[in-house]
């Protein structure tokens, strides 16, 4: 097992140089010079910015610029942020937590009800559950995560108009924006979870969304076909109870290619939460992200992609070794 | 004659496939909405009573409600061809907000069916010999019928949304193209020739989807969109509208190409192994013969579900791009996407204008139809799913 991993890992080496120069390169067209701007600054000193043209080595060919920048990276230093003059490690540590909280919450939404949707609509092919299951999963993939999260957040606000008319309740149900109430600080640590949990149920049931539609689909498809293979009907034949069958036979290599799918799920959702995150004003990474690129600090944006990127190789990492872990078909050797 | 009596009753393969495709009652659905959306995109200057960019200052339209079609006169309560009334701006005494309300005492003006209006001209699809000021209906001035209400500026949405189909429904059936030669080419390469070419290839798909696609996308977009940028000032680009949208169409394309060579490849490894390919390399057929007239051909069938279930990904990309204004829109444009921006931009007053969340209406129902499309096509190119 570990001889495996240490060769996936090593495979990745050249994959993660040319997905590092591709970035590099990219940024390299950001249009003009940034120093170029800074020294029209006056409380700038000159010494500052020939230190700093120096570092990233700015009036060198690229080719020297990417072996310089790279070589911080490998001691852990992806530059400073232009803007607000600090450590660009430090400026992304917090948008990439606040996404995480979003991204994992809505990875166990994901489970939680794609799971049993994708059984029972598998279980009952062509019954009416199965009809109204799959339509949910259709309007799920076609609908934009964006809009969605403007339609939600527009039922909220009805909802209060509805509460307030009829039960004279004047408050949202949900908070719709940000991640933390005003008054946050002044909470205790429980209350303050469970403030970051009521901000965060809204924007990751819409991260959510896309995703149990598609897995509801596979899952279902993938369940049908093994309830009608030989190795279902002999068990059946042995006289197993239904859910037996279900569960602990169909259901488990039906299961695989998602638990596989968990390394992968990791950054798409991280991917795919950025609209999210910008409707509902949640401080992450696509907004942090979309800032720094408005403002050109292009060291904020390489950082950025070059961590989503490192997190994309170690998620599909951690999905080889889970799909040789639970699929004994696959041999490591 | 033997033969030709064979041929009569075996079906060919398009004939299979098109009567299967017939069954599948949502794909059709899908494939006649699609139909009229892109009907009404090409039309969208007859079909859209005001102009893109259209608004009024005196009197003012801002966040005018969708308009309200009576179908009774008030007078004799008997049914009357539809009319709208004049909207008048009226102030809450309390709270000084201001809202719209008719106003009866100016008349009835009814909607007209086929009119001309000299002030939005128009031409279909930009060719100048269409050059017309007819449109599907319209109110007399100066009444006006905001079918889904008015934006910020006074603009119509449904005219807005009208227009904005030409971008959002264009965009994704272009990119795919570009991320079909680009695919094809690739994977087609890789499989053919494998050892090192289809090593490099295959790298090259791994880098491309190491960087999240939203990431690369939005960088590329928001870059390049800049005519100082180097790419732009070696070619000479001024980023005007139709290269801003060239533009979009290239990124999306080239972010998107990976998994498609992927799977061209390994089809084209899994049949180059084949009899007939064997076959016609042992008959001394060039390369290049064997590659387009007997390997190609046959991954047509995937191609085209590929293809068609792209599509609306491609679109869900663009509307996600022009959300955050990176889009191929500018102001002489309009995309769904775009139009979505302005009902994010009223934050919490959203409650007060939900008309302006009506474009993500018409995204939602291309995407759900292309996915039927494809859905049905795929199953009816699937043997194993004849029915």
């Amino acid at each position: 097992m570990i001889p495996y991993i240490i060769r996936r890992i090593i495979h990745l080496i050249p994959t993660f140089i040319g997905a590092t120069l591709l970035a590099f390169l990219i940024s390299q067209l950001v249009p003009g010079d940034f120093f170029k701007q800074l020294e029209l600054q006056p409380n700038v000193r000159p010494e500052t910015i020939s230190r700093m043209r120096d570092r990233y080595g700015i009036d060198e060919p690229w080719p020297v610029q990417y072996v310089k920048w790279m070589g911080n990276l490998l001691r852990g230093d992806l530059g400073d942020s232009f803007a607000s003059n600090q450590p660009v490690t430090q400026i992304l540590a917090t948008p990439i937590k606040n996404s995480m909280y979003l991204v994992v919450f809505s990875l166990i939404l994901l489970w939680l009800f794609a799971v049993p949707m994708g059984v029972f609509s598998a279980v009952r092919q062509y019954s009416i559950a199965d009809q109204i299951v799959s339509a949910i999963s259709y309007f799920g993939l076609a609908i934009p995560n964006f809009f969605f999260a403007q339609i939600i957040i527009l039922g909220i606000f009805m909802f209060r108009s509805f509460t307030r008319e009829y039960f004279d309740y004047n408050q949202l149900i949900l908070p719709i924006a940000q991640m933390t109430s005003s008054n946050h600080s002044e909470m205790s640590a429980i209350g303050q979870a469970w403030d970051i949990f009521k901000h965060m149920l809204a924007p990751s049931f819409v991260v959510a969304t896309s995703g149990i539609a598609g897995f509801t689909r596979v899952l279902r498809s993938q369940m049908i076909e093994y309830l009608s293979s030989d190795f279902i009907r002999t068990a059946r034949a042995k006289g197993l109870g239904r859910s037996t069958v279900t569960y602990k036979h169909a259901l488990r290599p039906a299961i695989i290619p998602f638990v596989a799918g968990i390394g992968g799920l990791l950054p798409s959702l991280i991917g795919g939460a950025g609209l999210v995150e910008i409707v509902f004003a949640w401080p992450g990474i696509t907004p942090t992200y979309l800032k720094a690129l408005r403002q050109q600090d292009i060291y904020v944006v390489l950082g950025l992609l070059i961590v989503s990127t490192i997190l994309l190789m170690i998620g599909n990492i951690i999905s080889d070794i889970l799909l040789a872990v639970v699929d004994p078909r696959i041999r490591y050797s | 004659m033997a033969t030709n009596k064979t041929e009569r009753l075996s079906k060919s393969q398009r004939q299979i496939v098109w009567e299967q495709f017939r069954k599948h009652k949502a794909a059709l659905i899908g494939g006649v909405i699609l139909i009229f959306m892109y009907l009404t995109a090409i039309f969208a200057g007859f079909i859209a009573p005001y102009g893109l960019n259209e608004y009024r200052k005196f009197p003012i339209t801002q966040f005018q409600a969708p308009a309200k079609i009576h179908w009774r006169n008030p007078d004799t309560g008997r049914l009357t061809r539809p009319f709208v009334y004049i909207s008048k701006v009226a102030r809450d005494p309390v709270t000084r907000q201001r809202f719209y309300e008719e106003d009866p005492s100016k008349g009835m003006y009814p909607i007209k069916f086929f009119v001309h209006r000299e002030k939005t001209e128009y031409k279909t699809l930009g060719l100048p010999f269409t050059k017309s000021t007819l449109h599907l209906f319209g109110v007399d001035e100066p009444a006006r019928i905001f079918l889904w209400g008015t934006n910020n500026l006074g603009k119509d949405v449904f005219s807005r949304v009208i227009w904005g189909g030409q971008i959002s429904l264009s965009i994704g059936i272009l990119a795919v193209w570009v991320s079909l030669i680009i695919g094809l080419f690739m994977g087609s390469l890789a499989g053919f020739y494998g050892g090192w070419v289809d090593d490099v290839i295959m790298r090259l798909v791994e880098i491309f989807s190491a960087i999240p696609g939203l990431f690369l996308l939005i960088v590329l977009s928001s870059l390049l969109r800049d005519p100082k940028n180097p790419l732009a000032q070696a070619f000479g680009l001024k980023m005007t509208s139709a290269q801003t949208f060239l533009m979009i169409v290239m990124v999306l394309g080239l972010v998107g190409w990976g998994g498609l060579a992927r799977t061209i490849r390994s089809l084209i490894l899994s049949i180059r192994e084949m009899d007939y390919a064997s076959a016609a390399k042992a008959l001394g057929a060039s390369e290049a013969r064997i590659m387009f007239l007997h390997l190609l051909p046959a991954t047509a069938s995937y191609v085209i579900v590929t293809i068609t279930l792209a599509i609306p990904g491609f679109i869900l990309a663009e509307t996600g791009l022009s959300f955050l204004g990176l889009g191929p829109s500018a102001l002489d444009t309009s995309s769904w996407g775009l139009l979505l921006n302005d009902a994010t931009a009223r934050g919490s007053s959203i409650q007060f204008v939900p008309w302006l969340l009506i474009p993500g209406i018409p995204i939602f129902f291309a995407v759900l139809s292309w996915n039927l499309l494809g859905d049905g096509l795929r199953d009816a190119f699937d043997p194993k799913k004849r029915r």
